[in-house]
């Protein structure tokens, strides 16, 4: 009976929120930050964090003035980052440069799709159909269970979270169609760029070699830009030649959404359970939707029955991911809203605003302020709905940029590539790390060495490292925390086997009987 | 490969062993997680190496063909040049003259579109980066005397 109480009570309250989200103002001011955030997120290097922290002081007129306060304010806050959690897809999927941080991952089937399958009409509106189903079941999950799971994640401690990155990497060596060294080599190459700059620990300097430059860390944009977007166009340049112009089909009628809900139907299960993980992911403090879209993609292969498809326009690679991204990005509000802890840079920015705006975020937040959790929560549901139906109106006009010729669209993706790296921390360090990395990638791709474990490993080295090091001082540098607690030994053991599959693999092969020992 | 792996091991020798002795919280170093992240390398490294010697090599080299090499120099000399000269003459000015270099001796256009695109394109990126997100880009010698750009 309490539950049947509490999901009317909830549902009521949810009803609420809409009435103060579907204000005319309100509306608009969701639309104008979906908008921005659109084209925020197609903008290397300017991340949805940084276009919500250059339009936060804008809030606090419209907190003052807006009809409904601060729910007005942060519902064009959050409106900023749903955009831009679907348009850095577009610039991964049709550019091979990340737009985002979390879009990096949909550079490894979502390019290949659009440009070797000559498919980017699919590869967009699978990525902006996941991505909404994804936000979808994340909110619902939200609007429900946000306060209980909020409290549930607080469990989750270093040892589990350092399992769940070593099972990542276990999943890409094992379960990578390249060769399992050169995949233990790119990781260990990413962890050691992870591992550059201030120990944040100690303070001591590593790897600096005396130049303060790089004292804060080699950052993993530059590192991607260069490796994706400068890589392929050298790679690119010697494959097809210089002036090569695309002549892919890029119209999209309602075939191709049509296409896309039929492929969407047979991943429709692997989109549930990424955007589900997704979403716990994000619940975790300090993990967003960047670390999320990494494990929804490892998750999707590990259990695909087109593995070796991975890495050459699978759907399933953008789709699993994209749902995961924008889940974790729904979860990520969880520990901000319920606990006042953000879950990630963006939602810590966007929990600066409800200090600024005059509100404490934490479990008071739900009874003092209701009004405030359900517009916010109403607003979710409506942002990601205003940004798919723009993505989707918007898919022709951006298919055809693969059209437009080499000779401006080339300088144009370095020019983008410089901007991006540039604008990060106004370093011309970040875009000679650019350059260097883009040089790097195209050797690596010459000598068939994956990228994917190298750039896996440098966004989830940091995290790596922290837990690890989190843990053994909780365990006063006993190793035995790992295994200590039935969800981290089970996730130790999955790597383990994980691993192994390789070597298995191998002997297997060793002892299937050849044709000369059959005739034998 | 090998050689970045020995740098960062040498490097980071000093604290690449856990030390339980108190003086590192945790019992790892500074040192321990970039030490072991290079021996990875290092490791794999071998194994590949053995690989490469043990397998029958049946294709052509890497540049064995001399388009493999002049094609990406040609987009490689271009752009180490754009990115060395952005401190002298600041950022638009580079933008404009690499586009027009490509626009002129890749797309082969007129002289009428390659003095537009030079134009449009930085005045593009000036109004939306610099007025519309307010992301300041590296500005020539001259901003400092009071030119605009």
């Amino acid at each position: 009976m309490d539950i049947i109480n509490g999901f009317t009570s909830t549902l009521g309250s949810l009803a609420g929120g809409f009435g103060t989200a579907v204000q005319p103002f309100n509306l608009l001011l969701l639309t104008i930050g979906c908008f921005l955030g659109l084209v925020i997120g197609v903008l290397p290097g300017l991340g949805g964090t940084s276009g919500v922290a250059i339009l936060l002081p804008i809030t606090v007129f419209i907190a003052n003035t807006g009809p409904s306060g601060a729910t007005s304010a942060v519902i064009f806050l959050c409106g900023i980052y749903w955009g831009a959690l679907f348009g850095g897809v577009i610039t991964s999927i049709l550019f091979n440069i990340p737009g985002e941080p979390w879009s990096v991952v949909l550079l490894f089937d979502g390019f290949p799709l659009a440009k070797k399958l000559g498919k980017p009409a699919l590869a967009l509106t699978s990525s902006f159909f996941a991505s909404f189903i994804g936000a979808f079941i994340a909110t619902v999950l939200f609007t429900f269970f946000a306060r209980a799971l909020a409290d549930v994640a607080l469990a989750f401690g270093p040892a589990e979270l350092f399992a769940v990155f070593i099972m990542s990497f276990a999943t890409l060596i094992g379960l990578g169609s390249e060769s399992p060294a050169k995949s233990v080599m790119m990781i260990g190459f990413g962890l050691l760029l992870a591992a550059v700059g201030f120990d944040t620990l100690t303070g001591a300097p590593r790897l600096t070699f005396g130049h303060i430059e790089i004292l804060s860390g080699i950052g993993f944009v530059p590192v991607t830009i260069g490796l994706f977007g400068m890589g392929e166009i050298l790679a690119s340049a010697e494959e097809q030649g210089i002036g090569f112009v695309e002549r892919l089909s890029a119209k999209v009628g309602l075939k191709d959404i049509v296409e896309t809900l039929g492929e969407l139907r047979k991943r429709i299960w692997t989109v549930v359970v990424t955007a589900v993980l997704g979403f716990w992911f994000g619940v975790l403090p300090g993990h967003g939707a960047t670390a999320g879209s990494f494990l929804g993609y490892g998750l999707a292969r590990q259990y695909s029955k087109n593995k070796a498809n991975f890495g050459k326009g699978e759907i399933t690679g953008i789709m699993a991911p994209q749902a995961a991204a924008d889940a974790s990005a729904v979860g990520s509000l969880v520990p901000m809203v319920a606990l006042g802890v953000p879950g990630s840079p963006t939602s810590a920015v966007i929990m600066a605003g409800l200090f600024i705006w005059g509100l404490q975020p934490g479990p008071l937040l739900f009874i003092d302020h209701p009004d405030f959790v359900w517009g916010l929560t109403a607003s979710i549901y409506l942002g990601h709905l205003i940004t798919f139906l723009m993505c989707l109106l918007a898919v022709p006009l951006l298919a055809k940029i693969m059209h437009v010729p080499y000779a401006i669209i080339t300088p144009f993706i370095v020019i983008i590539s410089i901007i991006g790296s540039y604008s990060l921390n106004n370093s011309m360090f970040d875009v000679f790390i650019t350059i260097t990395f883009g040089f790097i990638g195209y050797w690596l791709r010459k000598m068939k060495y994956p990228l994917a474990p190298l750039v896996v490993a440098i966004v989830l080295g940091d995290s790596t490292e922290r837990e690890l090091r989190k843990a053994l001082i909780a365990s006063g540098g006993s190793p035995l925390i790992f295994v200590a607690s039935p969800l981290a030994a089970t996730l130790m053991i999955l790597a383990v086997i994980l691993l192994l599959l390789p070597i298995i693999r191998n002997l297997r092969e060793r002892r299937k009987p050849t044709a000369t020992d059959a005739a034998a | 490969m090998i050689l970045i792996a020995a740098v960062a091991m040498f490097d980071s020798r000093a604290s690449a062993l856990p030390d339980l002795s108190g003086r590192f919280p945790g019992g790892l170093g500074p040192g321990f997680y970039p030490f072991w992240s290079a021996a990875l390398i290092a490791g794999a490294a071998v194994v590949v190496m053995y690989r490469w010697f043990v397998t029958v090599d049946t294709g052509e080299g890497v540049f064995a063909k001399r388009e493999a090499w002049t094609a990406p120099l040609k987009i490689a000399v271009p752009m180490i040049v754009a990115v060395a000269i952005i401190q002298w003459i600041g950022f638009y000015f580079v933008t404009g003259l690499y586009m027009g270099f490509f626009a002129r001796f890749i797309g082969r256009y007129r002289w009428f579109w390659v003095v537009l695109i030079a134009v449009l394109f930085p005045a593009l990126i000036y109004f939306s980066f610099e007025k519309g997100f307010r992301v300041f880009l590296p500005k020539s010698k001259l901003y400092e005397q009071g030119f605009p750009l």
